[in-house]
């Protein structure tokens, strides 16, 4: 394809290297400027990692396919290996289950029955979007997946993601078709959640490693190996009480927590949504304003009525049984 | 004889397929597979194939290809934006001027060249990828990562000298 020899090449090939050389010195500045912008503009960034997203999800729709059906071939052939240990288990898991499913009727039953005494208000209604993991993009540097729905299915930046498991993780950027899910083992994750026992919150904070690390304890919590964590729904995003991990390892400076969910066999996930859009919105923060309400939090300005917000002292005392200090004995009539 | 349109639009796909096999593999590294070390560290299928053509075929993928394939990787991985477009650049540029020692050179000389190129080209991608983020990634996943790149260099490689020899050997 070159042109050879002649007084062509003699003018023009210096030329060329210095013009090759000025472009690599151009790619390179433009890589830094990506950095520095992929920094600042969050917004135009996700958008166009959505649409990166929606545009190799029809080919990777079809693509993984085969490689599920493949493992599900594995996992059939390891399945048969250990059908008589796996029926016994079964057995045994299917003893205890009835006898939960007994105790918990009851609960229903007189959970039912108090909620109706107290008039406890019902949290808003969950409604769910199932979708298949077509891409994981496995690596050292992110823990994310993409998913089979986007905002053509109701999925909204923010929502929880949810195996049979336990919680996944949240969405990180929604396409018009596909989404990416950014896993609670991701340095960029953070998760509110409580101690199912003792009720202290604390976050699950990714490190890219398996293990998140429970960080923001306080320091008269206690904590165990083995003590279950479940989301705690502060903050409007996750719902609460869906279970995110076993607390694994407990030391002086961090408390390990393993996730319930095995990424490797993840196929089939649940989006969350709760009504609330979550405090990740973009809309919503652009549109934030000061609260009137000077007793307010200023965390999120708008979340809804009664949650998070700071009551009146008028309205605190009004609430407060009636107790009065008794009087000084003297001074009775 | 000049040649026909269809013969040069042949020439221009033929010369694409260096571009479009680093993109594929791209999207075969997205692929989820169920084994549980895949998944927490994969081999670097780009850099292997960005490597393969700067060496064998710089001409055809040149740094603004690799630029643009970085990006891609960025932008589908969800990795800081920028970090695999500079990694992938640089080795374009370092392999493809270094190609001339790689020529007529037996298999494993190129195969030990780029386990050299590995390394530097994934600690970068560490470092940056640290220092963006904000947090010291774990090192672990970085070398779990480069042990399975190298070693499984000569699948790609010979998969992609394979696609060279059929449908690149005239232009």
């Amino acid at each position: 394809m070159a042109q050879h020899g002649g007084p062509q090449q003699r003018i023009f090939s210096p030329l060329r290297t210095a013009l090759h050389r000025f472009a690599f010195i151009l790619l390179i500045f433009s890589a830094f400027g990506l950095m520095l912008l992929g920094k600042a503009d969050t917004v135009l960034i996700e958008r166009i990692r959505a649409a990166s997203a929606d545009l190799v999800s029809p080919v990777m729709n079809i693509v993984s396919r085969p490689a599920s059906s493949i493992n599900e071939i594995t996992d059939k052939a390891y399945n048969l290996a250990h059908l008589y240990e796996e029926n016994e288990r079964l057995r045994r898991e299917n003893l205890q289950l009835l006898a939960w499913q007994q105790a918990a009727r009851n609960l229903s039953h007189e959970n039912a029955r108090l909620r109706e005494l107290a008039h406890y208000t019902t949290p808003p209604s969950l409604h769910l979007v199932t979708s298949r993991v077509i891409a994981d993009m496995g690596g050292a540097y992110a823990h994310s997946l993409m998913i089979s729905a986007g905002s053509r299915d109701g999925v909204i930046k923010g929502q929880a993601v949810i195996a049979d498991e336990g919680l996944v993780g949240r969405i990180a950027e929604a396409g018009y078709q596909a989404s990416r899910v950014l896993l609670i083992t991701d340095i960029n994750s953070r998760v509110p959640v409580i101690v199912e026992n003792s009720r202290d919150r604390a976050f699950v904070s990714g490190d890219n490693t398996t293990r998140p690390l429970l960080t923001f304890l306080t320091a008269d919590a206690t904590v165990a190996p083995g003590d279950r964590i479940l989301t705690s729904g502060h903050g409007g995003a996750f719902p609460p009480g869906i279970p995110v991990g076993v607390v694994s390892s407990v030391s002086e400076n961090a408390v390990r927590i393993a996730p319930l969910f095995r990424r490797h066999q993840l196929e089939y996930l649940r989006v969350a949504n709760y009504g609330l859009h979550g405090i990740l919105s973009e809309q919503r923060i652009r549109q934030s304003q000061a609260p009137s309400n000077t007793d307010a939090t200023n965390l999120a300005p708008d979340i809804p009525a009664g949650v998070g917000v700071v009551p009146k002292q008028s309205e605190i005392d009004a609430h407060k049984p009636m107790f009065k200090p008794p009087a000084p004995e003297g001074d009775r009539p | 004889m000049k040649p026909g349109v269809w013969h040069r639009l042949d020439v221009i796909a033929r010369g694409l397929l260096p571009a479009f096999s680093v993109f594929v593999l791209l999207l075969i590294n997205l692929l989820p597979v169920s084994l549980p070390l895949l998944s927490t560290a994969s081999p670097s299928l780009a850099l292997m194939a960005v490597f393969y053509w700067s060496v064998n075929r710089p001409d055809l993928l040149t740094a603004l290809t690799a630029f643009f394939l970085g990006l891609l990787q960025d932008l589908l991985m969800g990795l800081p934006l920028g970090v695999s477009s500079l990694v992938l650049l640089l080795v374009q540029t370092g392999s493809a001027s270094q190609g001339r020692f790689f020529h007529n050179k037996s298999f494993s000389v190129m195969w030990w060249g780029f386990a050299l190129v590995a390394i530097p080209a994934l600690l970068v991608q560490w470092l940056l990828s640290s220092a963006l983020i904000g947090a010291l990634l774990p090192i672990k996943a970085t070398l779990i990562s480069y042990v399975l790149t190298s070693l499984l260099f000569p699948l790609v490689a010979w998969g992609l000298a394979r696609a060279q020899n059929s449908l690149l050997r005239y232009i």
